[in-house]
């Protein structure tokens, strides 16, 4: 099974992959802020800065989600061995700095017209913005050492000691008293959001999954030619 | 009504800026990786026309990869 994710069978099913999520991108990017932005009501108590999570929230849950994906491909490297686990680290890691820098941002300028102010050291804010460091250290790995070994275990070792962090993010609002809001919705349970919000957030997270999918097929296409580039000048 | 949707009433400025924050660094973001691939893409087919016409196909014959970026670059061109 392992001999499935060969870069060389990976790279034949990344063209088509490219290919179809680029026709219908566009489609769904049109009805995801049709529903964002005209569609969906404003909420009864935040108005129509409601809106801000459609971007918020889809880009703090991939921010995340790229985090846990490293650490687990980083801890299975280390079982197995495969290599190819740590071009698939590299062409994600930029993609999550990406959303959580986007989650901070858009949080921000959410937290003004709600809280009346765009930072506070909380601690829901606090451990997303000690996310972002450890994706700038996990980033800086491949940039600053040049020897594959010691990058693959200097990397590996951000991502197992960031890893702590994620349920620290998770449960911070349950932990402490922070002035960001609980979790409205839960896989397990019953979520608080309205449907008529749920729908235009849902259909958000598709369109930022498939743009993230779609940066992380071009961003691992491009590291299989580097490697095969590599390959030709040997022979 | 288009008044309400630009203002938003009264949180516009921040609704606008976070959708136009989101959507200018996506769009950056992929246009610089669409260029570095094209980038790789451009020095891969340099290299393999830099082989002499014998290595050149033993390359083509073991690499499905090469084979694909060849067939890719030439439907372009």
């Amino acid at each position: 099974m392992l001999k499935f994710f060969s870069p060389t069978n990976i790279y034949l099913l990344i063209q088509k992959l490219i290919k179809f999520i680029n026709s219908i991108f566009f489609l769904i990017l049109i009805i995801g802020l049709t529903f964002a932005l005209v569609l969906s009501p404003p909420d009864y108590l935040q108005g129509d800065a409601v809106r801000i999570m459609y971007v918020h929230v889809p880009s703090a849950w991939i921010g995340l989600a790229c985090f846990s994906v490293i650490t687990f491909l980083s801890v299975f490297n280390f079982v197995f061995k495969i290599k190819n686990f740590y071009f698939i680290n590299k062409s994600i890691a930029p993609i999550g700095l990406l959303f959580t820098c986007l989650a901070i941002v858009t949080g921000s300028l959410w937290g003004q017209p709600t809280w009346g102010t765009w930072w506070a050291w909380d601690a829901r804010l606090t451990s997303m913005l000690a996310l972002m460091v450890f994706y700038i250290f996990y980033i800086l790995t491949f940039k600053l050492l040049n020897s594959a070994e010691l990058i693959i275990k200097v990397s590996s070792l951000i991502a197992i000691i960031g890893s702590v962090n994620l349920p620290i993010i998770k449960y911070s609002v349950e932990w402490w008293t922070t002035l960001h809001q609980p979790a409205s919705i839960k896989i397990t349970g019953s979520s608080s959001i309205h449907p008529e919000l749920m729908l235009p957030l849902m259909v958000m997270l598709l369109v930022f999954l498939l743009y993230a999918a779609l940066i992380f097929l071009m961003k691992y296409k491009t590291e299989i030619i580097r490697i095969k580039k590599k390959n030709i000048k040997r022979n | 009504m288009i008044s309400n949707f630009i203002t938003m009433n009264g949180y516009g400025l921040y609704v606008w800026l976070s959708f136009g924050i989101v959507l200018v660094s996506c769009a950056i973001v992929y246009f610089k990786t669409m260029k570095t691939l094209k980038k790789y893409e451009q020095e891969f087919l340099a290299e393999l026309q830099s082989l002499t016409l014998e290595k050149k196909n033993r390359v083509l014959k073991t690499s499905k990869v090469a084979q694909q970026i060849l067939a890719t670059s030439s439907k372009v061109n």
